[in-house]
């Protein structure tokens, strides 16, 4: 009996203490992710792709913003966080493809280096 | 034995905890303020008028008003009393003298009651204002510390902000995809806006402003810390005359007292010659009187 509250205590505190840590751009990343993920995924018609992507970006584009006016994140903010606003361009990527008029995908391969120029200049290298 | 000890522990812990605010309470006296967090943001000047609202409604406020009348009865009485003084008779101005010295006694110790009631109040404001001193130093410690990410964010927010324009327009088409939160936004940010102008041409705004400045907050604190330090200088000032006072009391009674008894001593300890009986000199006359 005294073994299994025990048990129980250390359930709870380790169930609380994991909610507590939990990174505030935590939804925001998993969203990123999510998109890029489609944009590099080859098993999906261009179409499709395109359909998808317009949906994830609007979906995107809410969770950058509640990131972007969370005050509550100016508290203590973790390094996941301090992190991602050292990086505008990466970490919100629909208004940096807003900003610069271009496709969001467009956007992310520029800012990865991945552009036309630099893949030919990599294939006449390789020559 | 070890889980009875444990059980002991567990049971004790949280009473131990549960008596500081019940000492607390004993301490702390008549008057807590009952001003939330929040209301720490106000401008210094709103914040005094907040924090003399809530005196108001405490018992420590109640009973120095009570106090006040009371002090105020008995200054009238001594001064109603003094008026009888002229057109009374000796046994009658012994009385009202009596009458008197019983008054001030009573006018020093409610003095006295009010003195500590006063100082208790610019002791508990002047703790409640510390308290906020110490809150902007911390947050403004805190804000050094985080600059460079609170630079970031403020970017970052900036950035968003101008593209809220274009980003409306370029999603008009896709009204299907666009979320509750969206719109929710959408509005939001036309209501704040509307709201923000509001604020920078309200009248008031431009003394707020100065105050706003944490710098300018901390000063504003300071200076009311200040005075209320030279309020509490006054008191310990008024708690010195008080005890004057007394002084003078215990000697009008001892000097009644001696009318009372007609004795007349002298300051000295000796009596009027011819009217100290207890020295033999004094007495030659009486006893050679044939």
């Amino acid at each position: 009996m005294y073994k299994s509250i025990v048990k129980l205590t250390l359930l709870i505190s380790f169930v609380a203490s994991s909610y507590a840590n939990a990174s505030p751009i935590g939804p925001l990343e998993r969203e990123r992710a999510r998109t890029l993920n489609l944009i590099l995924d080859k098993t999906i018609s261009i179409a499709e792709r395109k359909k998808k992507l317009e949906k994830l970006k609007m979906k995107l584009l809410d969770l950058e913003r509640m990131t972007i006016n969370n005050k509550q994140i100016n508290k203590n903010p973790d390094t996941h966080t301090i992190r991602a606003f050292e990086d505008f361009d990466l970490t919100f990527l629909v208004h940096n493809s807003f900003e610069k008029n271009k496709p969001l995908s467009v956007t992310w391969f520029e800012k990865m280096g991945l552009t036309t120029d630099n893949i030919m200049n990599t294939r006449v290298s390789r020559r | 034995m070890k889980k009875n000890t444990i059980k002991l522990i567990l049971i004790i812990t949280p009473a131990l905890f549960a008596s500081f605010p019940t000492l607390a309470n004993v301490s702390g006296g008549d008057w807590k303020p009952q001003i939330v967090e929040k209301m720490f943001v106000l401008p210094p000047q709103h914040l005094n008028k907040v924090l003399n609202n809530d005196f108001k409604t405490s018992v420590l406020a109640s009973n120095l008003r009570v106090t006040d009348n009371k002090i105020k009865s008995k200054i009238d009485k001594i001064n109603e009393l003094n008026s009888f003084l002229p057109n009374a008779s000796k046994d009658e101005t012994l009385e009202i003298k009596h009458q008197i010295i019983l008054n001030k006694r009573d006018y020093i110790k409610d003095m006295n009651n009010l003195i500590i009631m006063k100082r208790q109040k610019l002791q508990t404001k002047k703790a409640f204002f510390e308290k906020i001193k110490n809150n902007i130093k911390y947050t403004n410690k805190n804000r050094v510390n985080q600059s460079a990410f609170l630079n970031n964010k403020s970017k970052a927010l900036e950035r968003a902000q101008k593209l809220d324009l274009k980003i409306i327009e370029k999603t008009s088409l896709n009204i299907n995809e666009k979320s509750k939160y969206f719109k929710q936004y959408e509005t939001n940010k036309n209501a704040i806006e509307k709201l923000k102008i509001a604020i920078k041409n309200h009248p008031m705004n431009e003394k707020s402003v100065l105050s706003n400045n944490s710098d300018n907050k901390l000063e504003a604190i300071s200076n009311y810390i200040y005075n209320i330090e030279t309020e509490i200088a006054v008191l310990e000032m008024k708690e010195q005359m008080m005890s004057y006072m007394a002084k003078i009391v215990a000697l009008d009674a001892m000097n009644l007292a001696e009318n009372v008894s007609g004795i007349n001593q002298k300051l000295d300890g000796s009596f009027p010659s011819g009217e100290n009986y207890n020295d033999p000199e004094n007495v030659i006359d009486i006893f050679t009187k044939l």
